[in-house]
């Protein structure tokens, strides 16, 4: 928890603050997803404050859009902008696969 | 609590019938499967086909699904791991048309291949999956559902226990549905080693095992079902083949040998032969011509032939030692026309080298001519070659099989066998058939003097009086003629 508020003060002048936009795929009140959601949440807290966005997609509610993206197994998050098609499946508890896949952290070298 | 399920079983004999009432079953529409079956695969239920990799699962479950989709039971196919327009183009070259199928809402097909570099980030599962399937179900009204290649769904998952969690989740799914699903797994190792996915052998309610094997250098093609939750089935391996329509599987199609009763006599083609035969050979028998190489066994089988044909009726060669055209050629010297016989269609001959395939497509190729020319007569030359089929059971197999083919449905047929000594005369590939054949003519040759003198004897003929002489007879350019003694 330190160590993540360490990375928080770096983490805001990584990306040099471009927009994100994030679709989450997750399956109802699951416990995969509804982890899903607060880590995304808690992520983009830290790293992007005050310029992300997350799109949640239910997919017992909205099965043709996840059949679109051929979205199979949930929680899946997709990152739509600054660029789209990089995807992390699960409910996001390996926070820094997540940051280091969405290239989060490591930019600043 | 024992004593009263006694007491109801003894006054309730329609009670008892009520819930003996047998299975439901969907056919599946692959000839021959559905026999091992004993019906079909187990409606509403899970069947599993695991097998190594070209193995012919995967094309069982698409077949099985056109049948389904062709009776209007519309069905979805889930692909884990080849692309959807993949399966469509290989379904065009056996001549199955997808699309079509697909425009009628009959067929889905679901790319559901996962990317092997998606990263992985904490738990998932399939509820997404059964979500769309949800979805897509409902929107079809599909009552039949195959999941391909399981196992690379599977691969995504570190740990057995989850692998099984998610698994059962999807039965449950599955069964809640009241869908009649086909799961193909691949298995690496050989069925009696524990497999990975052993516990989906638990699962399934009918388990199928598929492989692919060779044997003296030619590929065969087995299934076996290892079970089957409430039915009775096939319990032996059988062998298939993947045609040109799809698979067909070639079971045995009875338990009980119902061999139809022999018929009148028919003439050998020859005056003199009939006397010696006492009458003649006998409709829907068999008989076997053995003889040293040149002896006259093709020629005797050939007079036949003509003769038959010239009646009306329809004569299948299985020829494993020459073409049509060597044949008919060849036969010209003893004066034996063919050439007509073959032009009116009444002969049909069928050369194939016994090497070319395994034993199990020889017999889907002669079990297939039966069934569309209906011959009368069917004469196979030589059964000695048939050893180069891969195997001596397989050729022993192969023409146990096309014998009791041809005993069901009445057939008169010649197996022609090359046998170069007196002790091997009665013999296939060292298995005694001669209990079994209700004919046997030897033909011998001998050196005396400078030249050859041929002689046969009819060494058994059931229910015929035949002579137990030796006759000499002679080739000539007028086909064959016994010498008067």
């Amino acid at each position: 928890m330190i160590n993540g508020r360490k990375r928080a003060g770096r983490g805001a002048a990584v990306a040099g603050g471009k927009a994100y936009a994030f679709r989450l795929f997750v399956a109802g009140n699951e416990s995969n997803s509804t982890q899903a959601r607060g880590n995304l949440a808690q992520l983009c807290e830290e790293y992007l404050k005050g310029r992300y966005q997350i799109d949640i997609v239910d997919v017992w509610k909205d099965p043709a859009i996840a059949l679109k993206h051929s979205v199979l197994l949930t929680p899946m998050l997709i990152m739509l902008k600054p660029r789209f098609g990089v995807s992390v499946l699960g409910n996001l508890s390996d926070t820094k696969k997540v940051l280091a896949t969405l290239r989060l952290i490591g930019d600043e070298r | 609590m024992a004593t009263s399920i006694r007491r109801a079983k003894h006054k309730d004999p329609a009670g008892q019938q009520e819930r003996r009432k047998a299975i439901q079953k969907v056919p599946t529409g692959i000839v021959g499967l559905d026999e091992v079956l004993r019906g079909g695969l187990p409606a509403g239920r899970m069947t599993l086909f695991s097998g190594g990799p070209g193995s012919g699962k995967s094309l069982m479950g698409l077949q099985s699904l056109l049948h389904s989709a062709g009776a209007g039971e519309p069905g979805i196919l889930v692909l884990f791991e080849e692309r959807a327009a993949a399966v469509r183009q290989n379904a065009r070259s056996l001549g199955w048309d997808l699309a079509t199928l697909e425009r009628k809402n009959l067929l889905f097909l679901m790319d559901a291949r996962v990317n092997p570099e998606l990263v992985v980030s904490g738990d998932f599962s399939v509820k997404g999956l059964l979500a769309i399937l949800d979805h897509q179900t409902k929107a079809m009204g599909a009552r039949r559902i195959v999941f391909d290649a399981v196992d690379t769904l599977l691969h995504l998952y570190d740990s057995p226990s989850r692998e099984r969690h998610e698994l059962y989740a999807l039965h449950e799914w599955l069964l809640n549905r009241v869908l009649t699903a086909i799961m193909t797994v691949k298995t690496v190792q050989k069925e009696e080693s524990p497999s990975r996915y052993a516990f989906l052998d638990f699962m399934a309610d009918c388990v199928i095992h598929v492989d692919q094997r060779v044997t003296g250098q030619i590929t065969t093609r087995r299934l076996r079902v290892v079970k089957y939750r409430g039915s009775g089935y096939g319990r032996n391996e059988y062998p298939f083949i993947i045609g040109e329509n799809g698979i067909n599987v070639i079971p045995i199609t009875s338990n009980v040998l119902q061999h139809r009763s022999p018929g009148p006599q028919v003439s050998s083609g020859q005056a003199q032969l009939d006397g010696v035969l006492g009458g003649g050979y006998k409709r829907g028998t068999s008989i076997l011509l053995a003889g040293s190489p040149g002896a006259g066994k093709t020629t005797l089988a050939c007079v036949f032939a003509r003769a038959a044909c010239l009646r009306g009726e329809r004569v299948l060669y299985l020829n494993f030692e020459e073409s049509p055209e060597s044949m008919v050629s060849n036969m010209l010297s003893p004066g034996i026309v063919l050439a007509p016989m073959i032009k009116t269609g009444r002969l049909v001959v069928q050369s194939y080298l016994p090497e070319a395939m395994g034993a199990e497509e020889h017999l889907f190729h002669a079990l297939n001519a039966l069934d569309e020319l209906h011959p009368q007569h069917v004469i196979v030359d030589a059964i000695s070659a048939c050893n180069r089929m891969g195997s001596e059971q397989a050729a022993f197999e192969y023409l146990m099989r096309v014998l009791n083919a041809c005993k069901e449905r009445g057939i008169t047929c010649f197996y022609l066998n090359q046998a170069l000594g007196p002790d091997v005369i009665a013999e296939i590939s060292g298995i005694g058939i001669s209990s079994i054949i209700d004919t046997v003519v030897v033909l011998c040759q001998l050196s005396i003097g400078g030249s050859m003198k041929r002689q046969l004897i009819v060494m058994k003929s059931r229910g015929s009086k035949h002579s137990d002489r030796f006759h000499e007879y002679r080739i000539t350019d007028r086909g064959v003629d016994l010498v008067k003694a």
